[in-house]
């Protein structure tokens, strides 16, 4: 984009963020903003929605590559386009304003988006029964857990945090919290599935 | 008795690959013998792969948001003019302004709304103008096929100054004075020496301002003394002070009625210059059996209305009123006798406006061309400005 950062095709941007690079994610994200936002601004949304809705696509993308489990058969663009387009389009029968036809400016293909979209979709109940068992297990078992495993913390720094005598009672109350967290999660877990 | 949580650690230590060979072996065996411990370490992986998961998906969020936050911070820096990304791929990126921003907003939110108000508008406009249209029509529908031979000179003089530019290509002349040339110009004639005049109705109709304009370019400003819209029938009085008079008139004004079959001409300016015609009286009445005209059988062009209409001894008989599109050669003229009874009238409704009629004719027995020679310096441009 005339930035003096390099540009990339599909198959490095994938490669790329697969290694984990953060660059070329930005990269990517800036790279194909303006189609969704164009698309969602056609389609009665707000700068605010879209940039909702882009971020929700790119998060789709961005974790199917990091599984490693992207199949993808066509191009990053005509993906997120697809992605982007299924959020949008359920945000709008939520919003019940939808009137019945959107306007395609990019064609729309079958890209698989539709099936990453509903494991998406499944993972991110996960992640919020994850989030509602963390809030609700309590300090300081919260801060631990999210400590070790939400940022990547060392048992070490996490003992001098918490004032644990040594990494060993840490980990034992590392321990217990999980058993804890367990109860919680599987407990809602089990009751969500058995809807 | 180990704990659940010492099974904890055990899992964990298992899951790093930080177990020694014999324990590891242990666990597995007992892995493969329990099932409930089997299935307490599927809920462990699951915890665990779980939270890893979720952490990543917060991690990359806040990256995401940071991106957009970039994003949002660089187009606030470049708001005074900004580009535009149109995500068309021929064209990705267009300059832009605020103010234009702005409308191409608005304009993207209320299309479908003007469009169809604009719609609405444009059916609106015609459907008045063509009711309008029909209504007017509606309220004249006797006049359908009858045209007025009043000249519209705005349409004229377009073709003229094409001309004019063509010619003056031509010769290199230095360019005429352009004046005024009225907006409608119709015929009139002298009625009395003393400045009164007769014309159309139709030629002064919705006239601000009156000029009369005489074979030797004299101009004299006039205005309307009398009306009469049935017959068709307008006298002026020219009101310049530096008008003296016409002179004698040579022709008289016939107060009976004409015989059919009569040898009948007419002059009149239907362009900048006089022109004749001749034909027969065809007709005592006019159109549509209107009795107050002749139908003669002369032709007549828009320009010629209120021009006199003489017989052979140089009696007046009529004025040009108008003529008749589906019929070959067909004008019409109000007869002079109605012309006279509204002299008469307009005479006894006060002494102080004396029409002195001409009652001697000097056409009589003379030739036509001797006629005309005399009769041209009493027929007069009349020119209309609205």
């Amino acid at each position: 984009m005339g930035k003096g950062v390099p540009s990339y095709t599909d198959e490095e941007f994938v490669a790329a963020i697969r290694r984990g690079d953060d660059r070329a994610l930005a990269q990517l994200y800036r790279l194909h903003y303006p189609m969704i936002s164009h698309y969602v601004l056609q389609n009665s949304g707000t700068d605010d929605e879209a940039k909702d809705v882009y971020q929700e696509g790119v998060m789709v993308f961005y974790e199917k590559v990091r599984d490693g489990s992207l199949e993808l058969s066509c191009q990053i663009k005509t993906y997120l386009y697809a992605v982007c387009r299924r959020l949008w389009l359920k945000r709008l029968t939520e919003k019940t304003r939808f009137g019945g036809r959107l306007d395609d400016h990019e064609p729309f293909l079958e890209t698989g988006a539709e099936a990453d979209l509903a494991a998406a979709e499944e993972r991110d109940q996960q992640f919020a029964l994850m989030g509602e068992a963390l809030d609700r297990i309590g300090e300081p078992c919260r801060s631990l857990l999210e400590g070790f495993y939400l940022l990547d913390k060392s048992m070490q720094q996490l003992t001098a945090e918490f004032g644990y005598t040594n990494p060993d009672n840490a980990k034992n109350q590392k321990y217990k919290c999980l058993v804890r967290l367990k109860k919680l999660f599987f407990s809602h877990y089990k009751e969500e599935e058995s809807f | 008795m180990k704990t659940e949580a010492d099974y904890y650690a055990l899992f964990e230590a298992h899951r790093n690959g930080e177990l020694p060979a014999q324990e590891r072996a242990d666990l597995e065996r007992r892995l493969a013998a329990d099932p409930d411990f089997a299935q307490q370490y599927a809920d462990f992986t699951a915890l665990t792969t779980t939270l890893h998961a979720y952490g990543q998906r917060l991690s990359t969020r806040r990256k995401l948001h940071a991106v957009q936050a970039a994003m949002d911070a660089e187009a606030a820096v470049e708001l005074e003019g900004d580009t535009l990304e149109t995500g068309v791929p021929t064209m990705p990126q267009v300059y832009i302004s605020p103010i234009e921003r702005k409308l191409r907003e608005f304009w993207g939110a209320h299309r479908a709304t003007m469009m169809v108000a604009a719609s609405v508008a444009v059916m609106a406009v015609f459907t008045t103008l063509l009711g309008l249209e029909w209504w007017r029509a509606a309220q004249r529908p006797s006049l359908y096929g009858y045209t007025v031979l009043r000249r519209e000179v705005e349409r004229i003089k377009r073709n003229q100054r094409a001309m004019n530019k063509a010619i003056k290509q031509v010769d290199g002349a230095k360019p005429a004075v352009d004046l005024n040339p009225g907006k409608f110009s119709g015929t009139g004639f002298a009625l009395t020496a003393d400045g009164y005049l007769v014309t159309s109705y139709h030629v002064i109709q919705g006239a601000d301002s009156l000029l009369i304009e005489s074979r030797d370019r004299q101009r004299y400003r006039a205005e309307t003394v009398f009306t009469d819209v049935a017959r068709d029938l307008a006298i002026l009085r020219i009101k310049d002070r530096k008008f003296s008079g016409f002179g004698r008139l040579p022709y008289s004004f016939k107060r009976g009625s004409a015989d059919l079959g009569e040898k009948v001409y007419t002059l009149g300016y239907p362009r900048e210059d006089l022109v004749f015609n001749d034909g027969s009286l065809s007709a005592r009445s006019g159109f549509e059996g209107d009795t107050a005209f002749y139908q003669i059988s002369s032709p007549v062009n828009p320009g010629n209305s209120g021009g006199p209409l003489l017989d052979e001894r140089g009696n007046l008989i009529g004025i040009i009123s108008g003529r008749q599109m589906d019929m070959q050669s067909a004008a019409f003229a109000t007869k002079s006798s109605y012309l006279m009874r509204l002299v008469d009238s307009l005479s006894a409704a006060g002494p102080s406006q004396a029409y002195n009629v001409p009652r001697t004719n000097l056409l009589t027995g003379t030739s036509r061309p001797k006629q005309i020679r005399k009769l041209q310096d009493y027929v007069f441009v009349v020119k209309v400005y609205e």
